[in-house]
């Protein structure tokens, strides 16, 4: 098994008829990602990549059944794809999308509560289950099928810790990014949950930034959870001068001071295994005797 | 994205929310004939037109300034012209801005508010919540980042829907917390609903009013106002954007920035940084620090994909004065490789590189980008990760010592 996706969820593209789409559905399917069928307005009736087209979500919900959508949509197009996502009520959809406006976010996080819907992004490279299911932008060369599961807040430290696990011929279940922004869609928390009930994940790698809160709160779930699996915690951004705000630093004003330092502590107290380099996390890994 | 003081109190003003009277002013004779139609016989406010905060207690370095800081209270017409003159074209520091200060191009005018009450009042976004939050505070005239720190309950924080207005019980424990009467409820009600709306309608990530005062007749004045705009936003905004001051920011920030990147200036060390994403900057400066050295500045060339913009990024680092030595780390993905080892061969034919270089490539086409950096004459290292990048930089460069 594996998290979230695999080689049996079925895989809706929104805005398939895209370059950015073509180039990287294409590999995808390659690999063995099960697309089913894509949208994109005024293209309904054609076909893409092999599979159909459909105006919108809603029309391909009545000829199509799918489990996941992928929402390969510019930035200013998210909240209305997400919206056509919601109200069809699909299980898990990734948005690769950079540049969100953040007060999209808070419209998109408003639609998403109490929805059907767990959201992955944006600003993420997506999900990849290895040889199984690729749902966004993951160089898919890197990645090799085995135990460690994935999660990270920082899209490119994702590629480091999946070459960590590889050094040591771990291999990862599923490796999921939830994004470089202020605002996610889906935090550590409900990720975390499902790793530790899937039977191949062995041990979990987190990744997480200074100048957020998510991470105190997947301390903060760690510990209330009954059944652990270890987790391995890096935090990127300790060496910078408090405060200094590469992105956003919002949260110091809304929760107080809490420096990496202090966050580490936090996840240690919640028995998380805190790393100071990233570089460390293979040999803990080895440690570990999985 | 800022704007600055006089720009955003024009802003509130279209919204309907009360500011001072007042104008620009780029000569000592704009700003006297400014103070003559403001009002005729005072007393003015002068403000330097900085984008940082702590103006009233910073200093000039110049000595023609003199010794007052950038927030002048003027009684006689007289003095307009003298006190102008002396804050224009001098240099203004402040705990808010760099050591080195920021030039004072313009100053605005205002007639002098006779206020009996003032409170802090700032609007952010929380991302824990996942919403718009009002932080209200008695401490005025202070970063809040330090009220933060010091006195964290000194605030008080109310989430307010993205969707709805505020409601009286909000306006009611604002009230209580200031320990002031609910008489003002009409006033902070229709104060506070224009805020948000201001917020909401023109994607702001920060509104700070600091302070707000409250005028006899029990309405608020807006004595200050600082918004920052959300940058992926701005294309909703056009109108915001030609308020843009080049003049306010670091030249290479804006040229990377026009370029798609991030620029970030650390303002000390000796280390350049090119990577392509904010995690791998971080763990980056991370590495550097670990080891004693200290990071100069970091270029992100995330999602790049023309060649000459990627060459353009890279010469903002090779022509830093402070830098001495450059470490790139690229795992490419989205972005390939080898456009680096093109940018990289490209900018140093421009500039003429004299220092150390040691890159690490991973990921999409990494072997073609090492190739062509091989195959040129170019002197580069090569690294299988950042902390063995970092290790033979380092290594170099107290060679070249």
């Amino acid at each position: 098994m594996s998290v979230l996706a695999d080689k049996n969820t079925r895989v809706l593209i929104q805005g398939i008829t895209g370059i950015q789409a073509a180039f990287h559905v294409k590999k995808s399917m390659q690999g063995g990602t099960n697309v089913v069928c894509g949208t994109s307005p005024k293209h309904g009736g054609e076909t893409h990549l092999g599979v159909p087209v459909f105006n919108n979500v809603a029309e391909a919900r009545r000829s199509c059944k799918f489990d996941a959508s992928v929402l390969f949509v510019p930035a200013q197009a998210l909240k209305h794809a997400v919206r056509e996502a919601v109200e069809a009520e699909i299980p898990l959809i990734v948005s690769i999308a950079d540049g969100v406006p953040v007060h999209d976010m808070l419209e998109i996080k408003a639609m998403l509560n109490g929805s059907k819907t767990l959201m992955i992004g944006p600003n993420t490279p997506g999900l990849i289950t290895p040889e199984e299911a690729r749902l966004g932008i993951f160089p898919e060369n890197i990645h090799h099928k085995g135990k460690i599961g994935i999660v990270s807040r920082a899209s490119t430290l994702t590629y480091e810790a999946v070459l960590e696990t590889n050094t040591v011929n771990m291999g990862q279940s599923t490796v999921i990014g939830l994004g470089d922004d202020l605002i996610i869609g889906t935090d550590f928390r409900p990720v975390l949950g499902k790793f530790m009930e899937d039977d191949e994940t062995k041990a979990v790698v987190l990744i997480g930034k200074a100048n957020s809160s998510y991470e105190q709160m997947a301390a903060e779930y760690y510990a209330g959870l009954a059944n652990k699996k270890p987790v391995i915690a890096f935090i990127a951004g300790e060496s910078l001068p408090y405060g200094y705000t590469m992105g956003y630093a919002m949260d110091i004003v809304t929760h107080g001071r809490v420096t990496v330092a202090d966050k580490k502590k936090i996840m240690q107290q919640a028995g998380m295994i805190v790393v100071d380099s990233m570089n460390d996390v293979h040999q803990t890994l080895l440690d570990l005797k999985l | 994205m800022n704007i600055h003081e006089y720009q955003a109190k024009k802003v509130l003003e279209q919204y309907g929310i009360n500011v001072p009277a007042g104008g620009i002013a780029y000569t000592p004779a704009e700003a006297k004939r400014v103070a003559q139609k403001l009002s005729s016989r005072g007393p003015w406010v002068l403000k330097a037109q900085i984008q940082a905060g702590a103006r009233a207690s910073g200093r000039f370095i110049e000595h023609e300034a003199g010794h007052k800081g950038g927030v002048r209270h003027v009684t006689q017409i007289t003095k307009i012209a003298y006190e102008t003159a002396q804050m224009l074209n001098n240099t203004l520091v402040t705990d808010q801005t760099e050591s080195h200060g920021r030039l004072v191009s313009k100053v605005y005018v205002e007639t002098f508010q006779n206020v009996k009450h003032l409170f802090y009042a700032g609007m952010v976004i929380d991302s824990s919540i996942s919403s718009i939050t009002l932080l209200i505070s008695e401490v005025i005239d202070e970063r809040i980042e330090q009220i933060v720190e010091v006195q964290y309950d000194k605030i008080l924080r109310i989430p307010l829907k993205f969707d709805a207005s505020i409601s009286d019980k909000q306006i009611m424990q604002i009230l209580d917390f200031l320990s002031l009467d609910k008489c003002y409820l009409q006033s902070f009600h229709d104060f506070f609903g224009k805020l948000l709306f201001t917020f909401i309608n023109l994607d702001a990530q920060m509104i700070e009013i600091n302070p707000v005062g409250i005028l006899p007749d029990k309405k608020l004045v807006a004595l200050d106002a600082k918004i920052n705009f959300d940058d992926n936003a701005l294309f909703r905004h056009p109108d915001i954007v030609r308020m843009h001051d080049d003049f306010e920011e670091d030249i290479r920030e804006l040229r990377a920035y026009r370029s798609g990147f991030h620029y970030y200036d650390f303002g000390e060390g000796n280390i350049g940084c090119i990577v392509n994403g904010e995690g791998l900057a971080l763990e980056a400066l991370d590495i550097i620090k670990a080891k004693g050295f200290s990071p100069a500045c970091a270029l992100n060339v995330k999602g790049g994909v023309d060649k000459d913009k990627i060459a353009d990024g890279i010469k903002l680092i090779m022509t830093n004065p402070r830098v001495e030595g450059i470490v790139i780390n690229i795992l490419g993905g989205f972005l390939r490789c080898n456009l680096i080892a093109d940018g990289i061969l490209s900018a140093s034919q421009d500039v003429g590189l004299n220092m150390p270089l040691v890159v690490r490539f991973e990921g999409t086409n990494k072997d073609m980008a090492r190739a062509i950096l091989e195959e040129s004459n170019f002197q580069v290292l090569f690294a299988d990760n950042m902390n063995e990048a970092v290790d033979k930089l380092i290594e170099q460069m107290e060679v070249n010592d």
